[in-house]
């Protein structure tokens, strides 16, 4: 599906869904962030806030707010979905959305990641390899879900696809590093878990004292960096 | 005004009308479950209906006034009582310093709301004050109330709310006449929720449809503030692909791998991944809310632009609502 090309429909009476495709592709992720871009630079009269995911773009409003404005349309969904489908980046207008080159550094191993020598055997290969190919490349944040904060990577090395545990933990903390099939990512709060922990970061993924809790933000690339345990306790105590 | 809790009840927490500022970092919306109820306790004391509340679960729960209260509560589930006396519901109870308020079960409902003059005063945590037990945070300390909780409320009152208190202030319980009737906002057929298409709902064949909307289902043991499970036929899928994760909200019912529907409620996640067959009706979330395990109730599909105009229409009632609380009062 070209760039641009999208359907919209009725999530709730609040809320609706502009979808560009069904697929995890770079130009649809530009696109869902194009779309997000454009609408906050001319929000419509009630509109509220917004959900960016994989292929789509979630729109929530007042629907009293949106009844009373000027659009045209019998109700909500005919007025907003109107009102989206003028804003659509087939115009061209919205610059390309660049995101911020976020390092996350990580304590690999050891108490910190209680699964890497288990991924290390099943791909037999050392764990030293295992931390080089998962702090080798750079990863982009596809969407945030799941839980507060909780980044969607893209970009893992294949050969680090590792299943899920069997048994899942009762409690991971927060800032734990897993792997699940061909995901990775970094648990930010302290939660029930079964991806495999092969590290910890002292950085905190999501902060209430930050006026944006979330780290991380879709369309930022995330680069890992091995650091050892004497760094951590810097940068936690720090 | 200010209260300790002498019993704290099943599953009783601060909530607020939700918390929507964050909800693209995964934060879920969270408030009140049933929302209309949170909104009439808070009306009857023409507060803000975003005023913080108590969300009280089954019940079987107990306080003290440690000052003289104005309170009001409204929902389904249990009843106010002190002492031998029943305090009604939907209306400005004047409650003199050291009386103690029980919260008795009743048969039918699970959640009621209570409200006091000015709002419960709690921080505001990420724009709201709803309490969202999984991360720990907002309501009072990010937790159920416990026994010897001290609640105060907001000192800032409306002049209305100034006028109620000071026509039902003495030494004993007082309430006016009047009541703001919630119950007549609902509709007489409380097993009956109205849903809209889901986006997949033609995932589904011909034979699950009908039985989704002729066949009666059953609230699951394993049902808490984030969802409902529901128990009935399983669902039978005509198209088999995944779904992409994206935006569910409270009402959204998925249907999970095996087949079993589940009904999104208030702490849910932002984004979800399952099959959506359907969207309850926002007008009936509040009958939702007080569906309780073993609870059964039927669907009944009505299309988007009518669940649409239900809403608008709810909004106006409620507005009309408090101009006459407000009028009662000049």
């Amino acid at each position: 599906m070209p760039e641009g090309i999208f359907k919209i429909y009725c999530l709730s009476e609040m809320a609706v869904t502009v979808e560009f495709g069904q697929r995890i592709a770079p130009n649809l992720l530009h696109a869902v962030n194009s779309l997000n871009a454009l609408l906050y630079g001319q929000p419509f009269p009630g509109f509220h806030t917004t959900v960016p995911a994989y292929s789509t773009l979630t729109v929530f409003y007042d629907p009293v707010l949106v009844m009373k404005s000027d659009l045209p349309g019998a109700d909500c969904f005919e007025k907003v979905s109107g009102y989206l489908n003028n804003l659509s980046p087939r115009k061209k207008t919205a610059k390309p959305i660049t995101g911020d080159t976020v390092t996350i550094p990580v304590c690999y191993g050891g108490v910190f990641g209680p699964d890497l020598v288990e991924v290390a055997d099943l791909h037999q290969i050392s764990t030293t390899e295992v931390i080089k190919l998962h702090s080798a490349v750079t990863y982009e944040v596809y969407m945030i879900g799941f839980i507060p904060g909780f980044a969607y990577l893209g970009g893992m090395d294949e050969r680090l696809s590792t299943p899920r545990k069997v048994t899942p933990r009762k409690s991971v903390p927060a800032g734990a590093v897993g792997l699940a099939g061909l995901q990775t990512g970094v648990y930010p709060l302290e939660s029930p878990g079964g991806w495999q922990i092969i590290g910890q970061t002292p950085l905190r993924l999501f902060d209430l004292n930050r006026r944006e809790p979330s780290l991380l933000k879709p369309g930022d690339t995330v680069i890992f960096k091995a650091i050892d345990i004497k760094e951590f306790n810097q940068l936690t105590t720090g | 005004m200010r209260i300790r809790i002498l019993k704290p009840g099943l599953m009783s927490t601060i909530q607020d009308l939700g918390r929507y500022q964050f909800i693209s970092q995964a934060v879920p919306v969270s408030g009140a479950m049933d929302r209309l109820s949170a909104r009439m306790a808070n009306k009857a004391l023409d507060n803000r209906d975003n005023a913080a509340v108590i969300e009280f679960t089954y019940a079987d729960a107990a306080f003290i006034a440690e000052t003289d209260l104005l309170i009001s509560y409204a929902g389904d589930g249990s009843i106010l009582t002190s002492g031998e006396h029943q305090l009604p519901a939907g209306r400005p109870l004047f409650i003199p310093s050291g009386t103690i308020i029980k919260l008795t079960n009743t048969l039918s409902g699970s959640r009621i709301y209570l409200a006091v003059a000015g709002g419960w005063d709690v921080p505001e945590v990420l724009g709201s004050k709803s309490t969202y037990l999984a991360a720990g945070f907002g309501g009072l300390d990010g937790r159920a109330l416990q026994r010897g909780d001290i609640l105060k409320n907001e000192q800032r009152l409306t002049d209305s709310t100034k006028r109620i208190l000071k026509s039902l202030k003495g030494d004993k319980v007082n309430y006016p006449r009047w009541s703001i009737a919630g119950q007549s906002f609902l509709p007489a057929d409380r097993k009956t929720i109205r849903v809209v298409r889901g986006n997949e709902f033609d995932w589904f064949d011909g034979l699950s449809i009908t039985i989704f909307l002729s066949t009666s289902y059953v609230i699951g043991r394993q049902s808490n503030r984030m969802g409902y499970h529901l128990e009935g036929a399983n669902l039978a899928r005509l198209k088999k692909g995944e779904l992409l994760s994206s935006a569910v909200v409270p009402g959204t019912i998925q249907v999970t791998g095996s087949g079993n529907m589940v009904l999104l409620m208030a702490d849910c996640q932002t984004t979800g991944g399952y099959p959506r067959i359907a969207q309850v009706a926002a007008v009936d979330m509040p009958l939702c809310a007080q569906l309780k395990p073993g609870d059964s109730f039927f669907f009944k599909e009505i299309s988007r632009h009518e669940a649409e105009m239900l809403y608008i229409e709810r909004e106006q009632q409620l507005q009309q609502l408090t101009i006459a609380v407000q009028s009662k009062f000049l």
